[in-house]
């Protein structure tokens, strides 16, 4: 099957949120009441319950003008997603359409895919079963992958009024995005195209009005050296020599030692000197 | 969210006879078809085939009769004798008559002839109307460019075929697709493609749940209703026959609500 993505053309959008309201729709999300946040923007960041956020930045560009830029984020569905390579379970994996999906099911709540993800996106969402039991289960943009499967675009795409969105084959997008980038440059000498290579491409992908950084997104993010090493080594000797509840403790121990995303910068491989 | 009522082996094989069509309308010499853009009988709903001048090749016709039955054998084997006596009952004067009856959409004639050759009775009329289709779509895709506007009432400006289908392009224009000929042309968002009602008290829509991209228009003035599609939310459009077949529980939703295709209309009134 061909490989989509989806193809966010920032310097289109003019900030409606009409993706925003679209997403929570299609997947019946619950609202979040927010604390006021100092702009516009109604949420910090995408959580469990808000897969889709309008991110609002002020920016001062090179020639001291002031710049409204918008930014509509979500998962950004890596090819070679930390994600994927960290969930123990198995539960966080990639569909036909190359988007990255999370499988409730087999979702044990353990987190380890919110420590790894390089964008801050994976969050838990927490749920309480009839006894009143709470667990917890990570939750992220699905690329609506079941709309994708009745053949149909993603819901914020579809909602998009200024096109700044479009859905499709990987090439075809690329190819647009090349050209967007080329009649942009005299107005957005920073304008680039934000794929990032470090993680094996993604499946959102941006053209940017400015330097990433200015957006709030990693300027080289990788998949941590730490999620390599868990995923390729420990895990499959862990597996193979343990019981369930020893390899839930092996789990935690390495989780705890090889992931270490606070106090790190996101260029970091996240694996630092526990290698 | 809600998959088409429609099993995927139906799907296929109408999607094969899709493709059969595009293959014989190659082998098409394009003059064979000739439209007569006649303004005024346009004007009056008259469709563009009944003015056209069509050379039928009758050998022509009976290899796609033949390679329609290898087909529909391929799916169901027990067809196959069936098939086979459709081709040898078809001489050439039988052939024209086909035409002339398919056109007609004479559904008495077939069905008579079905009973007096001892056939299935969706036989005679599937085969003969799926043979004509690349006719009728290559006209179709002669005189498009002078198709804007429908005479509401009239059907399908170009073979004649009730108006069910509409969908949604650019920024939300309502556009009319034939699932029989392929043409399309432009109607009011808020008008019936029936009677032309567009009093938004009586054209209503009926929606379902689960259907992001799908709703029906209904009209309480000549009881008819068109499927409107949001197909600027599919990836890949569908053919408008493919969409047609696709969204037949809509079809199955507004008449068990009494509403009514346009052809049934214009009987009762």
């Amino acid at each position: 099957m061909a490989e989509y993505i989806k193809y966010v053309d920032v310097t289109k959008c003019d900030g409606c949120r009409a993706c925003m309201v679209a997403c929570k729709n299609w997947n019946d999300l619950p609202a979040e009441p927010e604390e006021f946040q100092g702009s516009v923007q109604s949420h910090a960041n995408v959580t469990a319950n808000t897969w889709n956020v309008l991110s609002f930045i002020e920016h001062e560009d090179s020639k001291g003008n002031l710049d409204y830029l918008f930014r509509h984020s979500s998962c950004f569905h890596c090819t070679d997603a930390a994600c994927v390579k960290v969930c123990p379970e198995e539960a966080m994996h990639y569909t036909d359409f190359g988007s990255v999906n999370v499988d409730s099911d087999k979702c044990v709540g353990c987190g380890y895919c919110v420590q790894n993800c390089p964008f801050d996106v994976v969050q838990l969402a927490t749920y309480k079963d009839k006894n009143g039991k709470e667990y917890k289960k990570a939750q992220k943009c699905t690329m609506c992958v079941d709309r994708l499967e009745e053949g149909m675009q993603p819901a914020c795409v579809t909602t998009c009024h200024t096109d700044a969105m479009e859905f499709g084959t990987q090439e075809e997008m690329l190819k647009k995005a090349k050209k967007r980038l080329s009649e942009i440059k005299d107005k957005y000498p920073n304008a680039m195209i934000y794929n990032p290579e470090g993680v094996g491409g993604t499946h959102t992908i941006y053209v940017l009005a400015e330097k990433p950084s200015v957006y709030g997104l990693p300027e080289k993010p990788k998949v941590p050296t730490s999620a390599v090493v868990w995923k390729d080594y420990a895990q499959p000797i862990g597996k193979m020599m343990l019981g369930a509840t020893s390899m839930a403790l092996v789990g935690a121990f390495v989780s705890n030692k090889l992931f270490n995303k606070e106090g790190k910068g996101h260029e970091e491989d996240g694996g630092g000197s526990h290698e | 969210m809600k998959k088409s009522v429609v099993s995927k082996e139906y799907q296929k094989l109408q999607k094969d006879i899709i493709e059969l069509q595009e293959q014989w309308k190659t082998s098409l010499n394009p003059d064979c078809v000739r439209p007569n853009l006649d303004k005024s009988a346009m004007e009056a709903g008259v469709p563009v085939n009944a003015l056209a001048a069509i050379d039928f090749d009758i050998s022509l016709f009976l290899q796609w009769i033949e390679d329609i039955g290898e087909l529909l054998s391929k799916y169901q084997p027990e067809i196959e004798t069936s098939m086979q006596s459709v081709k040898n009952l078809l001489d050439e004067e039988t052939a024209k008559r086909w035409i002339d009856e398919a056109f007609a959409f004479n559904y008495i004639y077939f069905k008579s002839f079905a009973e007096e050759n001892d056939l299935d009775g969706w036989i005679p009329q599937f085969v003969a109307e799926t043979v004509l289709r690349p006719y009728l779509q290559m006209t179709a895709a002669k005189v498009q460019d002078e198709i804007h506007h429908g005479v509401h009432g009239a059907g399908c400006p170009v073979c004649g075929e009730p108006v069910r289908l509409a969908q949604l392009e650019g920024e939300g224009k309502k556009v009319l697709h034939c699932p029989r000929c392929s043409a399309h042309w432009n109607d009011r968002r808020v008008a019936c493609s029936h009677c032309g009602n567009n009093d938004h008290e009586t054209v209503k829509i009926l929606t379902i749940e689960g259907e992001s991209a799908a709703q029906i228009q209904i009209c309480d003035e000549c009881k008819g209703y068109t499927k409107v599609i949001d197909t600027r939310q599919y990836i890949v459009k569908p053919t408008p026959a493919m969409l047609d077949l696709n969204t037949i529980h809509l079809d199955f939703v507004a008449q068990e609500h009494g509403y009514k295709s346009a052809g049934e209309t214009k009987q009762t009134n």
